[in-house]
Formats: structure tokens, sequence, C-alpha cells
């Protein structure tokens, strides 16, 4: 154990101080070859036999990470030096390689080359610290290969010609990374090399010969000094930028030094940033402040406008050009806000994106390497240029890429090819596209997780039944009431005739807590994920199938452990009391909405199940009323169902979501027991509570309701949710679409709900505006929302029967992980979205149909209109596209309407007009549900 | 922030079990009954002992035994900022008085009644466990001194932080946040004097933390047996015997 | 404090006469002693076998205190100091743009004597301090210093380095003033000051970016660096590098400052007796020739120190 002292001057804050650390150098850091005699190899990781053993060298890392990743790459020792120098420079690459080192399967070895007490290296006088660094690289290298004497071939691997020239001098085998992966013979990996920067220059052959695109030729991003003095002095503002998703070329700076946002209008002002990044953004001067443009759409490239889903929420909404969650909403009137321009990047948030190539008339390119434009799914992101070999082979693929650079005179930035997901269009790859883009976890779950599962099969066992917290509630008539087919089971429901003429009414939740622990790889690997998606023919479940669908789930005819919250309720539905136990349950019947509304109204039934649920349902319809008096707002969501062909998984009908009265009873009584659980735990924790809440919608936000309505002769009160209920309730008119229309418009204005812990909010922010509920909180749905099982911890803890995890003390991990809850529900919702979409898509394939639309959005050119049958919302053209100005047509904004010059024709808001769907391929490989007037 | 690197290398260098450098001087200030230089690492102290003399202040004086009074101070170079105010602020007058404590427990103070002690505790460089380098080098000054004392104290410290127990802190895992635990024992005697703990932990790994930090100290203790034992052959030496 | 007068090449000075009875305290002599003492510096033999006009020999470390730009402990005979030099950027002041500022400190280690203690050695730290300030820093104008401040200039009336020389007596046996000058030289020597680049592009009157760069520095120039020769008068004959035992049976003594070229930077008289005007030219003399002697040994153990240290 020698030591030796080094020293390392810092500046911190303007202040010098010269910090000294000591670093000692040490006898026991070994090779990590298996072959070596002289060193230990019990953590030997290389294999046996290395043909050659590759040292790289720092930039090699950094650039060419995902060649690494490539399972050819093999036998690797990577030394301290040059994972400290990554981990300064991109953590996120110095964590992809951290993975790979950990990774068993791989032979990645970490040398401690900067503590080994030969291949340590002081800094010369004179010797910058990269020449350092490239030196200790050297030495590690020569001392590698004198250790392993000829039994290997060690091969330094660097772009750097200087080091290069040195390592061959010092009888080191050097190479490029072009030249080794060229000597594997592997063509598929020269796609994943990254080309240095310098040779994309040359890239007028790529350019678009469209007439109308000029080069856009980008300002130099301010040097990292200058920004942070820019800083400090207040002329330069710091922010994350927020990509419009509907239309790219805005985007918003949510800056605190300025109260509001700064909007980026235009490519050129945002300067090479991308969505995600961390800008230094200088204002404009005022007379350029933009104003906001609110008919028409994107006009630097015709962006196309496809159908979609109605949004369920204003955070969906792809009308308004301004609609970042959290701040006011678009008025019509000219308010400017702030507008700037990006000055510098501070932190760059580049990953990989998934999308096409974009079909080109005439690839450009030399000798076999083409040059292509790739398009993201995800609209955010400008479109890369990358450059393959295989091209033919990747024009109907959807693919992987990964972005490397933006050069200033680029008008794309460049990046390298991944890999390929799949066919586009084809129904598995374009789910496995939604799923990337939405970050959601598909692998299986591992063998850690699995190991913490209960013994399968598993059954109540008596220690269960003798537990004193648990109450022994078998002998209830308790029965569930789900979707048809349902698997996952998690909830169930008792409502027992007391002698008092009252009801004992019981929600029973399945028990996942009593399986899943804090702090198990289980619970992490739950936490992480969020929630259950649901895509159309398939579920992406939270936990692992044996207690998803087997073990907790609340199946009939067997024993299974719930908790459960028991209302005493007189038939007026008042609650008299409330009680919380863990208990034991046996559900007699499991049955569907439709079978259980076919019980209620079949009124020669009189069986004891039947009249529970009749009994129930009455309740039920009392609370309901209370709430809708209270101000709860019943919105439309069209949620589109589809019928699947059970072989070939492709949709057969697409219909709307029938709500029943069962439907209804279930979801009051959900709702009771929500707000239930979250009065009580409140109580016992008011500072780290997990609760849900909905702001309520400003009035910006009611804007395009109200002038909607306003254009039919519709005055909606919306003071308060109970005031905008009743007037929802109100609006009836011949047209029995009317008011779900008016619904719908309505659901587009609210805000998302979110979970929040109790201790960074104030009371009366806990609101849920939409339930009209002071207090709300997710309970009853543990097996497919975390935010329940989180929850579930905290009842059993208010009772008293567990202890709280120690994770909620920690005020800042519980808004962490609220903060996840939310990303993860969001991303889930568009996954769902995104699935019914494309399945949407694949649905209208073959069927060209014609059908009856309303209007509900007018446009400079044409109208967005819904589709009540399918739940579908797109665009009607009048003018043809690339036509900007609206030509024959021009807009009634005072009464909504878009009229013909001559006045012969004209269409309004909430109108019936027949279209016809089809699906059409203007571009190969890019399908298209096109809609158009009959 | 990783302390400890997945290879179990810490910043510097060290395994997670390893304490610093030891380096200990006797006989530094000619005109000190008893004085130490003690280095752990980087971090420097100067300690010396006066005494027994005749108590100063005479209201202070015990009748049935020795007045032990120390003095810590940090020289105004010693930390990475130069420090304004070296002396009376509140961190020295708290070590001051730590020490005090911890060496009164030693020291036969029944002995040498009426008298005064005084020990005098100067830092030269600090780069974290300044306060157990004070107290070893107070140990080793005493003993330079020959006041009788029960036993050696010796101090190490100990620390938490990427969920593993981590020996003899410097500066930078000091200020890491995670647990520090200084830890003074009586070597022999097995019996400890000093502890002392900021931040949390949970019990089970207090224990271990605790046990760790004994090690050190017992370490500690070997090594200053060593430097007094060269030091008495030096004298003998000297003396011509 | 301030009524110290700014001594060149004059040669008579006037200062607050140091408090002889705190030294004393420090000693307990008896008569005995005393008259040896006294006797043996009249036969020019001294307690430890020394003439008069010999000093102790000298240990020069260098690099002691790794986190400092320079540092250096010197020791002659007991008497072990420390010198730490640590440079940080600052303001020049407003009346002299372009220069850097330099302060010297001195701390009594509570090490060197029980009475230093809590404030015990304030009086003294703060006498030793102003003197090592004259003797290098020169006149109020900042002429004549020991070390050139201009130097020490970043950026002309924005940025400049400051300069703290902290000392610290780890243990006293007289003669502190001239021990701590040379630990300073020696310590001053060992410095080596980042080397500063401005951002370009600053304007008007705001504070330009700096950038510190890790690796090359300057070195100081110490060869103007002045050192403190003390002059002790006991009885009747004076000498060089007294001993505290010495110290506390001197009627007075004289510290002067001389570089290498043979100038003179400053002058200190301590006690209370009174002296002809014409001993102080012959005191003036005898320090150059023991101060030829002094800044050659100094030199020669620097340059030592420093050879060691980088070897090392």
């Amino acid at each position: 154990m020698l030591q030796n002292k080094s020293f390392v001057k810092r500046t911190r804050g303007g202040k010098i101080t010269k910090v000294v650390r000591e670093h000692y150098l040490r006898h026991d850091i070994y090779c990590g070859a298996p072959i070596c005699k002289v060193c230990d190899t019990s953590q030997a990781r290389l294999s046996p036999t290395p043909s050659t053993i590759l040292i790289f060298d720092t930039n090699v890392v950094l650039n060419q990470i995902d060649l690494l990743e490539n399972p050819a790459i093999d036998d690797v020792v990577v030394l301290s030096i040059v994972l400290e120098e990554v981990k300064n420079r991109n953590l996120s690459v110095y964590n992809r390689v951290r993975a790979l080192c950990s990774n068993s399967l791989r032979k990645f070895f970490v040398f401690s080359n900067e503590h080994h007490k030969d291949t340590y290296v002081t800094e010369m006088s004179g010797e910058s610290k990269n020449d350092r660094n490239d030196r200790a690289i050297r030495v590690a290298a020569q001392w590698y290969q004198s250790h392993l004497a000829g039994s290997a071939r060690i091969l330094l691997i660097t772009n750097d010609k200087e080091n290069k020239r040195k390592a061959i001098e010092e009888g080191i085998s050097a190479e490029t990374v072009e030249s080794y992966v060229r000597s594997l013979s592997r063509p598929d990996l020269l796609d994943l090399l990254v080309q240095p920067a310098s040779e994309d220059v040359n890239m007028e052959e790529v350019e678009d010969l469209r007439p109308s695109k000029r080069k856009i030729i980008y300002t130099e991003h301010k040097p990292m000094s200058e920004i942070t003095s820019g800083l400090h002095r207040g002329i330069y503002h710091q922010g994350k930028l927020r990509v419009n998703r509907y239309n790219p070329f805005e985007a918003y700076v949510g800056s605190e030094s300025i109260g509001d946002e700064i909007i980026i209008y235009g490519r050129t002002n945002m300067n090479r940033a991308f969505d995600g990044d961390i800008v230094a953004v200088e204002l404009l001067p005022q007379d350029q402040w933009h104003e906001e443009k609110s008919l028409a759409l994107a006009d630097e490239e015709d962006e196309e406008e496809d159908v979609h889903l109605v949004p369920g929420s204003a955070d969906d909404a792809p009308w308004t050009t301004a609609q970042p969650p959290g701040s006011a909403g678009v008025t019509e009137s000219i308010s400017s806000r702030p507008s700037g321009r990006v000055v510098g990047i501070i932190k760059r948030n580049w990953h990989s994106y998934c999308g096409s190539l974009e079909p080109m008339a005439m690839p450009a390119g030399s000798g076999g390497v083409a040059h292509a434009l790739f398009a993201s799914k995800d609209r955010r992101i400008p479109k890369i240029r990358i450059h393959t070999r295989q091209l033919e082979n990747l024009l109907d693929k959807r693919i992987v890429v990964a972005v490397d650079s933006w050069d200033r005179l680029s008008r794309y930035p460049s990046g390298h090819y991944v890999r390929t997901i799949g066919q586009i269009g084809d129904r598995d790859t374009e789910t496995e596209v939604v799923l990337i883009e939405n970050d959601i976890n598909t692998r299986p779950f591992s063998s850690q997780v699995l190991a913490c599962l209960p013994p399968l099969p598993w059954s109540v066992s008596s220690e269960d039944l003798a537990n004193s917290i648990r109450q022994d509630l078998r002998q209830l008539r308790v029965f569930s009431v789900d979707p048809p087919g349902c698997k996952d089971i998690d909830d169930a429901l008792q409502c027992t005739s007391l002698p008092n003429g009252n009801y004992e009414v019981g929600v029973h939740i399945a028990d996942v807590t009593n399986f899943v622990h804090s702090d198990t790889p289980l619970d992490d690997e739950a936490s992480q994920r969020g929630t259950s998606v649901y895509l159309v023919e398939r579920r992406i479940d939270m936990l692992p199938k044996p207690l998803t669908e087997d073990v907790c789930s609340l199946r009939a005819d067997v024993e299974r452990l719930a908790f459960s919250v028991i209302w005493e309720m007189t038939p007026e539905a008042e609650i008299i009391s409330t009680r919380y136990t863990k208990s034991v349950i046996k559900s007699c019947a499991a049955l569907s909405y439709i079978e259980a509304q076919a019980r209620m109204d079949d009124s020669r039934l009189m069986d004891p199940l039947t009249t529970d649920l009749r009994n129930m349902n009455a309740l039920a319809k009392i609370m309901r009323e209370r709430r809708i008096q209270r101000g709860a707002l019943t919105l439309a969501s069209a949620e589109v169902k589809f019928q699947i062909d059970t072989e070939t998984h492709d949709p057969l009908d697409i219909g709307m979501y029938q709500i029943r009265e069962a439907n209804q009873m279930v979801e009051e009584f959900m709702l009771a027991a929500n707000v239930s659980v979250a009065e009580k735990i409140l109580k016992h924790f008011p500072l780290c509570s997990l609760l849900r809440r909905h702001p309520t919608p400003t009035r910006e936000m009611l804007e395009p309701l109200l002038r909607t309505a306003a254009a039919v002769g519709l005055n909606l009160d919306v003071s308060s949710s109970k005031a905008l209920a009743d007037s929802l309730d109100s609006a009836v008119a011949d047209d029995p679409y009317f008011n779900k229309l008016i619904r719908i418009l309505a659901t587009r204005c609210m805000t998302q709900a979110v979970y929040f812990s109790s201790g960074d909010l104030s009371p009366p922010e806990y609101l849920h505006y939409g339930l009209a509920a002071p207090l709300y909180t997710h309970f009853t749905s543990p097996i497919r929302r975390y935010a329940d099982v989180i929850v579930h911890r905290l009842l059993a803890a208010s009772l008293g029967i567990q202890k709280l995890p120690a994770i909620f003390q920690d005020g800042t991990r519980l808004t962490s992980i609220a903060d996840n809850l939310n990303y993860r529900h969001r991303n889930a919702q568009m996954a769902s979205r995104a699935s019914v979409e494309l399945h949407t898509l694949i649905f209208f394939r073959k069927r060209p149909t014609d059908t009856e639309a309303r209007i509900v959005r007018i446009r400079s050119n044409g109208f967005f209109v819904f589709v009540p049958k399918y739940g579908i919302e797109g665009p009607v053209y009048l003018t043809p596209r690339g036509d900007k100005e609206g030509g024959e047509w021009f807009v009634d904004e005072q009464q909504q309407k878009i009229r013909k010059m001559d006045g012969s024709m004209s269409y309004s808001v909430l109108q019936t007009v027949f279209i016809h769907l089809e699906i059409v391929e203007p571009q190969p490989n890019r399908p298209k549900l096109q809609l158009t007037l009959v | 922030m990783e302390y400890v690197s997945p290879e179990g290398l810490r910043l510097d260098g060290r395994r997670p079990m390893e304490m610093r450098q030891i380096r200990a001087e006797i006989g530094v200030v000619a005109k000190a009954a008893g004085s130490a230089l003690f280095e752990m690492g980087n971090t420097k102290v100067i300690a010396a002992v006066y005494g027994p003399r005749e108590v100063q202040n005479r209201s202070q004086q015990l009748n049935d035994s020795a007045l032990v009074r120390c003095e810590y101070t940090m020289a105004n170079f010693s930390t990475g900022d130069r420090m304004r105010k070296p002396k009376g602020d509140r961190r020295s007058t708290e070590i001051s008085l730590v020490i005090r404590q911890t060496m009164e427990a030693c020291i036969m103070t029944h002995l040498m009644p009426r008298s005064q002690i005084d020990i005098f505790v100067q830092v030269l460089q600090a780069d974290g466990g300044t306060r157990s380098a004070c107290i070893n080098a107070a140990s080793l000054a005493l003993a330079d001194a020959g006041i009788p004392m029960r036993d050696l104290v010796t101090s190490c410290s100990a620390g938490y932080l990427n969920s593993t127990p981590l020996l003899d802190l410097n500066y930078i895992e000091d200020s890491a946040g995670g647990a520090d635990v200084t830890l003074g024992i009586l070597p022999k005697l097995d019996k400890v004097t000093l502890l002392q703990m900021d931040a949390k932990l949970s019990v089970e790994t207090f224990e271990n933390v605790m046990q760790l930090a004994i090690e050190g100290c017992k370490a500690v203790a070997t090594y200053i047996r060593e430097v007094l034992l060269e030091n008495t052959k030096q004298l003998e030496y000297r003396r011509g015997i | 404090m301030q009524c110290h007068h700014r001594h060149q090449h004059s040669l008579l000075s006037f200062i607050r006469p140091l408090s002889a009875s705190s030294l004393l305290e420090m000693v307990g002599l008896s008569i005995g002693e005393k008259h040896f003492i006294q006797g043996g510096i009249a036969q020019d033999l001294r307690s430890d076998g020394r003439k008069r006009l010999t000093i102790r020999p000298i240990y020069v470390e260098t690099g002691v205190i790794s986190q400092a730009n320079g540092s250096a402990r010197v020791r002659m005979g007991a008497t072990d100091v420390i010198a730490c030099v640590k440079a940080e950027l600052g303001r020049p002041n407003a009346l002299q743009p372009d220069k850097g500022k330099v302060v010297v400190n001195v701390d009594c280690s509570p090490t060197a004597a029980p009475m230093f203690e809590g404030r015990g050695g304030e009086e003294l730290s703060a006498e030793l301090s102003v003197a090592l300030q004259r003797c290098l820093l020169g006149g109020k104008s900042g002429s004549g210093a020991g070390i050139d401040l201009s130097s020490l200039v970043v950026v002309e009336g924005k940025i400049c380095w400051d300069l703290y020389i902290d000392g610290l007596v780890v243990s006293s046996d007289g003669n502190l003033l001239d021990a701590l000058g040379a630990a300073i030289k020696a310590a001053l020597s060992n410095t080596g000051i980042p080397k500063v680049n401005v951002a370009a592009g600053a304007s008007g009157d705001e504070q330009p970016e700096v950038d510190v760069s890790d690796e090359e520095f300057l070195q100081f120039d110490t060869s103007r660096v002045p050192v403190i020769v003390t002059l002790t008068k006991v009885g009747r004959h004076y000498i060089v590098d007294a001993t505290s035992e010495e110290e506390s049976q001197m009627c007075l003594a004289v510290s002067i400052s001389i570089n290498r070229q043979g100038h003179i930077c400053g002058l200190t008289k301590r006690g209370g007796a009174g002296l002809d005007p014409s001993i102080i030219l012959d005191m003036i003399s005898v320090a150059k020739t023991v101060s030829e002697q002094l800044i050659n040994t100094l030199d020669s153990h620097i340059a030592a120190a420093e050879a060691g240290e980088e070897e090392s």
C-alpha cells in the first residue's frame, strides 16, 4: 500500500483555492485476464483465450458508444482514466459504459490504472491535461503488453492521429476505429460508426432542392464563459426548451428570471436546440415580439396533419398553438409574450429516436454510402441526416437513430443508425415504436424480481387467517363487476342489509402490499414502471403475471387477501361510520358489466345477489346525484373500443364505448372509497400523503369552449364547476349529439389530474375540480397503478398495522416519485391512444367508409370534424394543401363559420357533414387516413 | 457522486477499510514538557504539553487533583480557504472541551494535586479527521512529557457513504453529507472515552461503522506504541546506556 | 497603533518599546544565572558556546503545507516557525491600481509558550506582524518594497493578486523576528502563483472573467526580499541571534532588515535604554556583515530544500 501525493488546483466560484488530494498507489490491482499467471484471477472478466484485447481512448468511447454496445466488440479493457473523463463529459454515455462493464455477458474489464503503482503517470511540466491522459493510456497499454507477454495481442483504438503515432513509436499496436471495424469484416457494424464532424461539411448534395428552401445558416453558439457571465448579468436567461408538439417551429423556455415563458419562434431562432435541452436565451427587442397566430399552422414546411383521436384534456389538445401546461393559455388578441432566441446550449438532451427514413427521389451519396434524412415519429425532433449502406433495405422500415452533432452550416443535425425495429405499418413494429416513444419498459421481469414472488401455487394459509390484523370476511357475499374478459380483478363489492334498516357497504381491494414489500427489487421495478399500460391488443403489466392474474386478483370462488373499506350507510346513502381493515374474502361471482346490468334489469330475478346489486345501484344513484349537486362534471370522452379478431389480432369492428348503469355504480363506490381513504391518510400524515388533484382550468383555457358555444347561441357559465356542470346539463338541442359534442369540447379545456405529495402544496390546492372533491387519491387499483400501492402503505401505517417505510420521510424523494408517476401515467395514456390510432389505421385499410361527422373547429383552409361513430377527429381541407391563402374561402371568427367568397356555400361549427374515410398513401410506405367531403 | 467506485476504490485510491498513512514525531517543541507532531494523511497537528506546574489562576486550583486545560487552535492557513479568526470561534471551543474531557479521563490526575497540566494543540493542515489527529497527538505529547496515564487514548473516524462503511474519512468524504463517527478508545482497557456522530444512520449500520472505527483506533494504538518505543530507544542510546 | 514611522534610510527610530516584562515571565532566571550570561557575553563566550556574532545553525524546509501556494519551516536552535503564503484574487487599492496587495500576519501558537493561550499572544503577534510588514513592504507609497507589487497585478484597476503571508510561531527560543524573516523569504521562493488568462471583451467597469489555469505559474523573484538581523545589547556588547534567556537580559535590541544588495530596508529598535547615535552606525555595519553571511546560508539552504523537494 504505497502512497504518493498529487496536487490539483481548482477555482471555485470566483475564488482561487488550491486543492490537494492524496493519491494512493496500490500493489493489489489486477489485470483481469484469466490466463495471467501473476495476478489474482478471481475477478477476471476477459475471456480465457482472447485473441485481441482492445483498449479504447476517451473520444472513441464518447462518440462510438453504439458500436461498443454491439456484441461483436468484446474483450475490452476500460481504463479508469477513460471512465473518469467520460463521466465528466457525458453522464449518459458513462452510465451506458458502466452498464456494459457490469453486464456479466460482455467481457469488459475496468482496470484502475490511476491507482496502479506501475501505470500511474505524473504530469510533466508544460504538458496539458489531455496529453497527460493520453500518455497514461499509452503507458497502461504498454504495461498490459509486457504483463501478458505475448499471450494476447493488445490493440489501442484511437482516432487521434498524434496519439496513434506516439503509440506506434512506443511499440504499441494502434488503429483507428474504422480500420479495426473493417478488419472484422462486418459491414453492418460500419453503419454504426459515427463519422467525425469534419467529414460532414460537404453536404450540399443532400440539401433539399425544393426552390422554396433557403439555406439556413445558424449563428454560432456562444462559448460557455460568455454564457455564464451573461446569466450573471441578466442578459441571458436559462431554462429548459419545450417544443410545441403540434408546431415544431414553436418552442417555449420557462425562465425564472422572467416570470413568464419565452417563446422561440422559427428554426433560426431555435438555433439547433432540441426539445429538453437546457438553453441560454436572449430576448429579442420588444418590437419583434411574436404575436399569436391563432389560425394558420406552421408554414415553413408543410407539416402533415394526421387524423387522431379526440383529445381527452387540454394537455393533449392540438388546437391552439400555445398550450404548455401551467401557463396562461391562448388569447386571440394581440398580447405579445416575450420572444427570444437561443444563443447557447448549456446541456444537451440527445438520445435515440425512432422513426423512418424519408423517401427520397434520388438518394445522393457516393460509393455505396447513401445519405438519407430520418424523420422521427416525435414531431418535436427535427429531421436527422444519416448515412447508411443499406438504404434500400431501410426505406420501408422503422429504425432507431441517435444524434451526434449539428454543425451550424448544416440544415439538419447528423446522426447515425442504431438498429431496425421492423416493417413500417406492421402492427407489432408500430406498437414497439409507440412503446419506445413513450418510454415504456416491456422487458420481462428479471430473475431478482421474480424471486420476490411468493411460492406458487399460492393460497390463503392458516397464518394469514390467524393474523389478528386480518378480519375473516369469507362469509360475506362479495362480488366483482368488471369489463368482460378481465383477469386482473382488483376490486370487489359487498352490500349487506343490516337489521336496523341500514346497509353495510364494503369495497374490498386486492391486498397487493402484502406481497410487494418496499425496498425489494419487485417494488423498485413497479415503482419505475408506475402503471400498467393498456394497448389495444395487449397489456403491459406493472407487476408480474402470477400476482396480477392469480395471487392478488379477487377471482370468484377462491379465498383471497384484501384491504377493505366498509361503511355503514342509511338507505339515503348517508355515511354513518367508516372502518378500514385488512381482510380475507371469498368472492362469489365475477360479473361483467353487461351481466350485472342484465341481472338488475331482469325483474324476474330475486336472488340475494341480484337484490344486493339493485340496492347498491340505488345507493349509487343517490350518491351520484349528490355529487352532481356539488358540482362534479360529467364529461364525455370519446372512448373507442375495438373488437379484435382472435386469430389475426386485427380489428374487426370499432365503436364507441357504451356506459351503462352498472359502470356508473361501480365507479361511484370506487370514488367514495378513494375519498374516504384520502381523508384518513391525510389526517394521519398531513405532510407525506400521496393525493391526486385536478387544477381548476383558467378562464383562458376555457376560451375556445366559450367561443364555440357563443357561436351557436349557447351561454355557458364557467364561474365554478357546479355552474359549468349545470350549464352543460342545460345545453340541449334537437340534435342528440349536441350535448355530447359540447361536453367533448369542454373536456379538451380541462387540465390533467396529477399526483402530488401533500407536503408540497397547501390544502386549498388539493381540490379535484372535476369530481368537486376537496380531497382525492387513488386507492382502488393497486394491481395496475403504483400510486395505489403507496396509498395502501400509508393506510396500513395510519391503522398501525405496518410501519411506514423510510422513504416517506424524505420529502424530495416523495415529490420525485409523484413526478415519475405523473410522467408514466401520461405516457401510458399517450401510448394507449397511439395504439388505438394505429389500430384505427389498420381497420380502415381495406374499408373506405362514408359516414356522418360534425364540424368542431374552423380553420383558414378547412375545418376539423369529429366522427361520433368511431370517436376520431381529423382535418377536412376545402382548399388543396399547399395553398396557404384561404383561396375562395374566408373565415368569420365571430360566427365561427367558413364561407365561400361568392357566398354560395358556408359551413359553421357543429354542423353535420358527410365525409368519406379512406386510407391513402401519398408517399410510399406512409399510409394516412384521409377525410374528404362527400 | 461516486465515493466508492464499483471496483472498490475510494476517491484517493484506498479501499474502504484502509486508513490513510500515519506519521508521528516526538519532541518537536523543545521548550515544552512534551510535544508531538501527528499526521494522518494530509492532516498535520502539533501538540505540546506544559506541566505539571503551578496553577496560574489560584481560584481554579483543585486540592486533590491536577487541573487539566486544553486549547485547540487552527492556523490561518490550515484550511483551503484562509480563516479569518483562528481562535475563539465556537468549533474551536467545542473541540478544546472535547479533547480536555477525553484526556482528563486517562490522566491520573489524583497523583498531582494542586497543579496544572496544559495541553495545546495546533492544527497546521486540516484535511478531515482533525479531531482524531488532535487526540492522538495529545496522547503522544503526554507520554513524551512523562505524565502518568492509565492508558493511551487513540482516536479514529469512520463514515458511511454509497452504502459502504468507510474508515478514516478525508475532507471530501466528510463533506459528502453521510454519517461521520469519531471514536476515542483506551486500547488496552478496551473502553470508549469519546463518541460523536453527525447525520443519521440506522442502528444496524451504526454498529458496523462503530466496529470499523474501533479497529482503526486499535491500529493507531499499535503505531503509537511503536513510535514511543523507538523514541525511548533513542533516548537510551543518547544517554549512553 | 498607527503611530509608527516608516524608515528607509533614517537612523533613529522611535517605536513603542516591547514590553520586556512579558518576555521576562517566560524565563525565570536566578541572579547567578544572570551574571553567568552577562559575563559570558562580555568574554565573547555564550552559554551554548557561540561567539557573539555567530548565528545558530539554520534548518530550512520548504513546501511543508501542501495546501498553500508556498510555505517554509525554519528552525534556529529551538525556535521553530512556519511561514505560509496564500494567494487570492481581489480588487486592487483604488489609490494604487497597478499594484497587488500583500498582508503579513503572525500568530503565536500556544504550543510555543503557555502564556500565548487565548489572547495572551496577541500583543507579541501584532508587534511581529507590523515589524515584518514594514520590512518587506516598504513605504506607504509602496516604493522600495522587497516584493515587487506590480508583478501581482492581473488587470489594472480591477483584478490583482492578494498575497496573505501567515507566520506561525510553533516554538519560541528567542530571535523570532529573524526566524520569521527567513521563513518568509523561503516561503516566497517556494511560492507559485497560477497563471491567469483574462477573458477578452469585458467592458466598462464590470469585473472581467478570468480563467485560472492549473498548470502554468509564476515563480516569485525573491532576490530583493530582505532578511532581518537582530542585534541585542546585553551589558556593553551586542550579540546576534539571542536565545530567550539572553533576551531576558537585554537592555535594548535593534532589528535591521537588509537585502542582498546591502541596502537597508527597515529598522526597529526595542527596549527602554537609550543609545548613542554613533553606536547605531556601528551596529548597522556589523549587521551588514552578518546579514551577508546569513543571506548566503539561507539561500543555499533554500536551494537545497527546493531541489530536495522536487526530487521527492
